[in-house]
């Protein structure tokens, strides 16, 4: 052993020397005070290597007092140790010359202290060390230490199988009084399913019984019961401190500084994994069913035909981390309480990934459960002191679907029911969130189930909620879209999931539900509008939506183009403000795109979907309205969508009114000419000018204080007061002040005014 | 053994046919959506119509004790989720689990060995045989917990503390059939005893199966129900008196005590009983309507109001007792004779499944 060790030791001591002279002669620019320590550490080296030989080969029975080669070495070793630790094989050496008390007890707890790990600590050298404990030569404080240290470096032992394998002889010296809570930690540190024994869990239990109810037994039950369910059973109180105390070791304040200085970042974090949940809140509730289960393992278990050889299964919450769920994934149990996976984003990742069907029902149950518990079934409960939990419990289910990317069914069965009761103000958002989350309507039930409600919901509503509820429709719409186009390429590499639960949809079937819910929000959108007088808050919302449909072919390969009614086609038309004509214009542009290609690829393909003739017409009288309203200036003509009577027109008053909303004219780009205005010095206003003051002047769809909103507008109006009284176009002049003053009864206006007319 | 194979053959079957994805353009509804998964929305309903109680010969096949245990007590009644991974064949253990898992808990922080029999509380898991009507219906499931008073005498015995069952009679073929073969329905609950146990016994099965428990409220429709099938009953077993308790919503509540006597209730339910001598009679048995019922407790309500000048229509129906038992609204029955045993349950278990969430 003695050899072995000398060998493997001169080795070592050789290869750092040459990567130390190597890195030197690399960084030959470094400072001298660097290099000259490097060389004094270098030197010391020497003299460690032989302490550790000393240690190694020291006969049994030295004496230790008035031994001086022995405290040489031993101040030597402890200087390495605090300054950069002790290699692996150092550890080894030291840790055998300390626990096989070679020169007697006392140095045992000195060599300990200094038992600081540079990077790892090898495991044979702690099995070692654990199997002198069964000697029994060494005093029990001795003994408690060993344990304690073991436990502070235990993150740092390369390996735990041979550990492991001697579980049960650790396990016997869980009857010592005074090692029993520190064994209990190692022992909880190590167990695995197949240490879980019916004998020794009546050890523990029999130590229950003697020591009563201490933390560090609890701790290990509670972890044999979530091992082995059907061995033991614990209830532990929610006031029980979580995790062994963490013991104030010697060791880790020195560890922390070594490992600084060393720059590793080995993680020796010795603190443990908490099994027991703290609850968030001991306030009592009366109604506990929106408390998330905790997630722990399954009792009930399949009966096994061959018991003995059973394969290994993880429960779940013995994972922490997403590597130990790749590396576990085969052999992963399920939780007793699908339930407590709403809590979990690492168990709905394999919950994601399992796609068990009798997970997922169970899981529905106790989220229908739930939900119909709070918000059907409990009217007592008093909404106000409940709606927190409520609130929580709710964000909860919709950041689990988000990261699902899918709505539950349970959710999905209890909206359509709440839908019909809802007022559309209780947690309004997130009901809205989960109702964007639903999956496909079937066409035939789409009306009753969803439309209706939502309907009675819309008009009874706030504008607010009407924003919502087409957002909603909106993110209902994208989902959609979306599974249509993952599971169309899907269907191409026919891949085969369990469809079973699944009932198929045609592609048709698809599309009229689709359709469905677009001619919806068409309806609601334009009555929408026409209530709330064209609101610009809600016509974004609106474009929006149509910003999504108007590419249904191109982005989600979905054969379907429905063009927006007229009564979102026109209110967008005329809005006073650019961006929403200027939406407009894109998403008539994008249906351009998608009609073109859908009619070129049918052409290629001659595929059996066919865009109707209808949808074309639609597209085109569009295309028409627009082209001649914007740009030729021709409002009004008879084959347009909108028609007025001809006296009427001319009634208004209103000159050239064919051109009202050409580019020009329209309102929505008033503040382009308005800029346009203030960059041109006064003294060039031309026509363009003249026309746009004549405009406000006439049109009394700009008495909207909305449109004259700034100074430099009014700037602008004087301006042009300027231009026509210079011009003696007294008339003119006169009405557009008397105009301007009464649409915003700004002061200047009134004094060049009064100015004037004293002139 | 042989009884245990039984019950096994009572699981009921699956039946969801597993369709492969044909190769053409066909589309998966998502796997999570509610519509395709269960009847959920559109089948369970209370039924409209029922079949008239028939005196069942019940005490030839479930075992006299069982049932004089039934009918001993008044039930808190539960909903229950149906419970995954239940079986019939596993009681024996499920009684130890339980047993550990109560004194587990009475005992906080201390650890019971599951085998161990060291615990103050015994509980037993039976079978209830020959419960069930329809192919699809698990058999019901019996729980009693035996524990010796605290300052008991060594000699003394230990007796009967709570009991409870787990019952489906007639469910909803279209629904259980729609489970995975995973769970076992037995949506309707009865417990008898402390609460805490109560609560105990809940939530360890909740931990076992992934099942919930939710409070099962009787609502106007099924106590009105009751008190049609009860009166119904009345020429064969008498029902000594109809007594029904009204609340009013006024200021100060007022509770009306409503007890009509069993041979006016019997005529009453006779005049507005439809031609009772259908064709179909022989074969099937007399169905009765809702619309019998509504007629029923019209009646009912007219001569109150005839002599009060009280509309009960504005009020709430809050308990319904006649001889063959009683039922509150608050979901606690006795069912006193046991030849009605499971027409009533029926209409419990349908009460029970139409709570449930998915």
């Amino acid at each position: 052993m003695a050899a072995k060790l000398n060998v493997s030791e001169s080795s070592e001591s050789d290869s750092p020397n040459l990567s130390n002279l190597s890195a030197c002669s690399r960084t030959g620019s470094r400072s001298l005070r660097v290099a000259e320590k490097e060389r004094r550490k270098n030197g010391a080296e020497e003299p460690f290597v032989l302490a550790l030989k000393y240690f190694s080969n020291v006969e049994a029975g030295t004496p230790v007092i008035g031994n001086d080669e022995f405290e040489r070495n031993m101040v030597l070793v402890e200087q390495v140790a605090y300054f950069k630790g002790l290699s692996p094989e150092a550890i080894s050496v030291m840790l055998e010359f300390a626990m096989s008390s070679r020169m007697g007890t006392n140095p045992c707890v000195r060599v300990l202290k200094c038992l600081i790990p540079t990077t790892m600590v090898p495991q044979e050298a702690v099995v070692r060390g654990v199997a002198w404990l069964g000697v029994g030569k060494i005093p029990i404080s001795s003994q408690v230490l060993f344990i304690k240290w073991v436990l502070t470096i235990f993150d740092m032992i390369d390996a735990k199988d041979q550990l492991r394998a001697i579980y049960g002889f650790i396990f016997s010296f869980v009857t010592e009084e005074s090692l029993c809570p520190f064994i209990c930690h190692l022992l909880y540190l190590l167990t695995r399913k197949e240490s879980v024994r019916v004998f020794r869990v009546r050890k523990l239990l029999d130590l229950q019984s003697k020591l009563g109810r201490q933390p560090f037994l609890s701790h290990l039950l509670s972890l044999y019961k979530v091992l082995c369910p059907e061995l033991v059973t614990l209830s532990i109180p929610s006031r029980m401190r979580s995790g062994f105390r963490n013991h104030n070791s010697p060791w880790k304040s020195a560890l922390i500084a070594v490992q600084k200085s060393n720059g590793s970042q080995t993680d020796s974090s010795t603190s443990l994994p908490l099994t027991i949940k703290e609850k968030t809140s001991l306030r009592k509730r009366k109604h506990k069913h929106l408390e998330l289960p905790v997630l722990s393992s399954q009792v009930n278990k399949q009966p096994q035909t061959e018991p003995f050889t059973s394969r290994k299964v993880v429960p779940l919450a013995q994972l922490h981390s997403l590597s130990q769920l790749l590396e576990n994934m085969h052999c992963i149990e399920l939780p007793a309480q699908m339930g407590s996976l709403l809590g979990s984003s690492l168990a709905l990742q394999y919950l994601d990934c399992v796609q068990d069907e009798s997970a997922l029902l169970r899981l529905n149950f106790w989220l229908g459960y739930a939900l119909n518990e709070e918000f059907f079934f409990c009217g007592d409960g008093g909404g106000s002191q409940t709606s927190e939990e409520a609130l929580q419990f709710l964000d909860k289910l919709l950041s689990s679907q988000q990261f699902l990317q899918e709505g539950f069914s349970s959710t999905e069965a209890f909206l359509y029911k709440f839908l019909s009761v809802w007022d559309g103000s209780l947690f309004r958002p997130q009901i809205l969130s989960l109702l964007s989350n639903i999956p496909v309507v079937p066409n035939s039930q789409i009306g009753q189930l969803l439309f209706e409600p939502l309907m009675q919901l819309f008009f009874t509503s706030s504008l607010f909620f009407r924003c919502g509820l087409m957002e909603c429709l909106n993110n209902m719409l994208l989902k959609w879209l979306t599974w249509h186009s993952v599971y169309a390429l899907e269907d191409d590499l026919d891949i085969s999931l369990n469809s079973h639960t699944s009932i198929n949809m045609t592609l048709s079937g698809f599309k009229d539900s689709v359709m469905e819910l677009i001619h919806f929000a068409g309806r609601l959108g334009s009555v929408g509008l026409q209530l709330e007088g064209c609101h610009s808050l809600l016509l974004s919302f609106i474009l929006d939506f149509y910003e999504t449909v108007c590419d249904t072919f191109l982005k989600y390969g979905l054969p379907l183009v429905v063009m927006p009614p007229p009564g979102v086609f026109y209110p967008a038309l005329f809005a006073p403000d650019p961006v929403s004509v200027d939406r407009l214009v894109n998403i008539m542009y994008r249906y351009k795109v998608n009609l073109t290609s859908a009619k070129s690829k049918e052409k290629v393909t001659e595929q059996a979907f066919h865009i109707s003739r209808q949808t074309f017409r639609e597209f085109n009288h569009y295309i028409v309205v627009m082209v001649n309203c914007l740009w030729n200036s021709k409002m009004f003509q008879p084959d347009m969508g909108i028609q007025l009577g001809e006296e009427l027109l001319l009634k208004s008053n209103i000159p050239e009114y064919w051109a009202s909303f050409d580019l020009v004219h329209h309102p929505a780009f008033l503040s382009y000419a308005v800029d346009f205005h203030q960059r041109v010095s006064a003294d060039h206003l031309d026509g363009h000018d003249l026309c746009l003051a004549e405009i406000c002047m006439k049109d009394p769809a700009f008495c909207n204080p909305q449109y004259l909103i700034c100074a430099p507008l009014n700037e602008t109006f004087c301006k042009a007061c300027a231009h026509f009284q210079r011009h003696l176009i007294y008339q003119h002049a006169a009405s557009l002040y008397s105009s301007v003053n009464r649409l915003t009864g700004e002061t200047n206006v009134v004094l060049m005014y009064l100015s004037w007319k004293m002139h | 053994m042989e009884q245990l194979s039984n019950s096994l053959a009572r699981t009921p079957l699956n039946s969801v046919v597993v369709k492969r994805r044909s190769k053409t353009k066909s589309f998966r509804q998502s796997y999570r959506s509610c519509l395709g998964l269960t009847p959920a929305l559109t089948a369970r309903r209370l039924s409209k119509s029922r079949k008239a109680p028939k005196s069942h010969y019940i005490t030839e096949k479930v075992n006299p004790e069982h049932l004089a245990l039934l009918l001993k007590s008044e039930w808190k009644l539960s909903y229950v989720t149906p419970l995954y991974q239940f079986r019939h064949t596993q009681l024996k253990s499920y009684s130890r689990q339980l047993s550990a898992f109560i004194a587990a808990e009475k005992q906080q922080g201390f650890a019971v060995e599951v085998d161990g029999s060291q615990s103050n509380f015994r509980v037993s898991f039976s079978v209830v045989q020959g419960m069930t009507e329809t192919e699809d219906d698990a058999e019901t499931v019996l729980i009693q917990i035996h524990s010796k008073p605290l300052f008991a005498k060594q000699s003394e015995a230990q007796r009967s503390v709570w009991s409870g069952w787990l019952t489906c009679v007639n469910g909803n073929s279209d629904y259980l059939c729609s489970l995975p073969k995973d769970f076992i329905c037995l949506p309707l609950f009865g417990s008898s005893g402390s609460e805490v146990l109560t609560t105990l016994v809940q939530s360890w099965f909740q931990k076992m199966f992934d099942c919930c428990f939710g409070p099962l409220e009787m609502n106007n429709t099924c106590l009105q129900w009751l008190a049609a099938l009860w009166t119904n009953c009345h020429p064969e077993s008498s029902i000594q008196h109809l007594k029904m308790i009204w609340t009013l919503p006024v200021v100060p509540p007022l509770q009306i005590t409503y007890t009509v006597n069993p041979k006016d209730a019997w005529k009453l339910w006779s005049s507005v009983r439809k031609d009772p001598c259908e064709e179909n009679k022989e074969e099937e048995g007399v169905s009765i309507d809702i619309e019998d019922v509504m007629r029923f407790m019209q009646g009912l309500k007219s001569h109150f109001y005839r002599h009060f000048r009280l509309d009960l229509s504005a009020g709430c129906l809050k308990q319904v007792s006649t001889a063959l038992g009683s039922a509150t609204f608050s979901g606690r029955v006795k069912i006193s004779n046991s030849q009605y045993i499971l027409s009533t349950l029926t209409l419990l278990t349908e009460c029970a499944l139409f709570k449930m969430p998915v």
